[in-house]
Formats: structure tokens, sequence, C-alpha cells
């Protein structure tokens, strides 16, 4: 299983929870298995052209676009990090 | 570059619960000059977590409640500068470039997005930070721009976007990522390089400080090696703003 730490703004569609966890051999895998659980994570992660603009997400340290992208594959136990942007304090 | 001066200038965008207390460590080194850059008025709801203000300061100019609390802790006057207006598209790249770093703690995208193409284009460098609810982010951009906010976020998230004044921010979060971002500002000021390049990430409920590294985006269109944003153009920060 991969671990999804959900981050405060899209925790609305994740019941509160801050993290979740869901298998898949790719962070699109996952992403896609996270949809039917937690309908709308998807389009507020991803658009047409991939990984919204606004929207950096991470397994382990490294942000999957100098990874392979949505295409990223994963193990057992990998935590995916979603940094988006924020304004506020 | 800028001038050499007695004392290093940094330009405080924001005055709210991020800028309150990195004002407060930064005001304690008296080789600083502090531009503090802010129109808004304190609000009750504002006292949990902008800690320069009191009960009296509401309805007041956070600007002059600000700079007189810094007084009253024993800061010379002739240390602070009052910029009376928000960062806006006509004066940001003249204020940014008359100091020698800014520290950006504004609470919406089209002035951190300003504050970053400013900095950039001014060869300045920022210290960006942000926070809701639990989580805060900041990070320190080198003077060459690279890897330059826009290499994490691109452009302006479309529509509304939940901010402090919707989902609610904790003080001591606010607290902490404030002393983070005082902390980088020094590290900056001091010529350590290795405050660039990291983004910062505090989550509050756990008490947890990631850290990881920011990487350029080849096709950045700031700090990439062919830029489409070359000046200042007000209608790139067209979304709706509201108060530092």
């Amino acid at each position: 299983m991969i671990t999804v730490r959900i981050p405060t703004p899209l925790r609305s569609l994740t019941g509160g929870e801050e993290q979740v966890q869901a298998p898949g051999e790719t962070v699109k895998a996952v992403i896609e298995t996270l949809e039917q659980k937690h309908p709308g994570l998807r389009d507020r992660l991803l658009d047409d052209k991939g990984v919204r603009r606004f929207v950096n997400i991470y397994v382990g340290d490294e942000d999957i676009r100098f990874l392979d992208g949505l295409e990223t594959k994963l193990k057992a136990g990998d935590e995916i990090s979603i940094v988006p942007a924020i304004a506020g304090g | 570059m800028a001038e050499t001066r007695a004392r290093k200038r940094v330009l405080i965008v924001g005055l709210g619960g991020l800028g309150c207390p990195a004002l407060s460590v930064l005001a304690r080194e008296s080789e600083l000059e502090l531009w503090l850059c802010d129109d808004d008025v304190v609000e009750l709801s504002n006292l949990h977590r902008q800690t320069l203000y009191r009960d009296a300061d509401v309805g007041h100019d956070k600007l002059e409640a600000a700079q007189q609390a810094l007084i009253l802790g024993g800061v010379a006057p002739a240390r602070l500068v009052a910029v009376r207006s928000r960062l806006l598209p006509e004066n940001a790249r003249q204020l940014v470039s008359q100091v020698d770093l800014v520290l950006e703690g504004a609470d919406n995208f089209a002035t951190k997005f300003l504050a970053a193409d400013a900095a950039h284009l001014e060869a300045r460098p920022i210290v960006h930070g942000a926070a809701v609810r639990w989580v805060a982010t900041a990070w320190a951009v080198s003077a060459g721009g690279a890897p330059c906010y826009r290499c994490l976020f691109e452009d302006v998230p479309p529509g509304a976007q939940q901010g402090c004044s919707e989902a609610g921010v904790m003080g001591p979060v606010v607290g902490f990522c404030g002393a983070l971002m005082a902390d980088l500002a020094l590290r900056v000021l001091s010529g350590d390089g290795s405050a660039f390049a990291s983004l910062y990430t505090y989550d509050g409920q756990r008490d947890h400080l990631r850290q990881v590294a920011a990487r350029g985006r080849a096709d950045c269109a700031l700090c990439g090696p062919s830029p489409s944003i070359t000046d200042i153009l007000e209608a790139r920060y067209c979304t709706p703003s509201c108060a530092a």
C-alpha cells in the first residue's frame, strides 16, 4: 500500500483525513484508485496536461517532475506528498 | 546589485500573521533597515496570530501599529521605513530595487507572484512564506532567481482559493513559519548559499518539519532560459486580492 499525505485544502474530499492509503504501481494509478473512494480528488490534482501547475507531487522527497511524472513507479511503503500553492498568513 | 550601505534593507511584504513574527525577530538585528509594506487595518480576528497588535489597535493601520510596537520594544525609528501601500504592479520593481532582500508573507496569490517576479527582475533574493490552518510553507529564492516561485507553482491559480480568511490559520503555525522565514532571511543576508532551493513544509498537527529540494523548471516562464516574463504587467496579477 502507498500512503498519500493530503494537504489541508484537499481534506474536505477525504472526510478530513490527513493521510489515506491506496494500492498502485504508479503515481497515476494511486490517484485513480483514490478517485474511486474520494471523488473529486483527481480533478484537484490533474488536468488534461497532467499535474496541475500550482500543485507539486512528491514521492518521498523527490518531486515527480524530476522522476517519471505520473508514471513514476512506486513500491510498497512509499509515501506520496501533495504540496499545493497556498496563500495565507 | 544593491549598493553597499551601513544597514541591509529588508522589504516586509504584508504585516500579517507571518510578517509580525518575522519582524519581531528581524527587528532585533540592529544592522537591518526594515521597510514595512501594508495598507491594511488591524481587525479583531487578526489578534490571535498577528502578535504585534493589541486590542486597542483594532481599526487602526497595521503600518502604524507595527511601528509603534517595534519602537516601544526598543527599535530605533530610523531603522523603520513605512511604505503605505500594498505591493502593486506599479510600485513593485521600484520598491524591490531599493532593498537587499524581500520577505513575502502576503495572503493572496497575486501578491506572491508579483513579489516573486519583481524580485527576479530586480535580481534580489526573496523569502516566501504561507500558512493555512495547520500547514505552512517557506523557502528562499536567490538573487539569481532559480529555482523560483514559478518553478514550483507556475502561475496564479484560477478561481477562488481557500486562504486564511476562509480556512483559518493557527497562531503557533504562523509564528513558527514567520520565525523560519526570518531565519532564512538572515542566512541569505549573511551569504549562506545553503539557504536556497529547499522547500520547507511545517505540519503543526504533527509538529513535523519537512525539507525537500526545490528544483528549477526547465521551461520556467520567469527564470528559465527563454523567459516570457520580462516585465511586470498588471493583467498577470488580476485575480481578486485580499488584504496582506
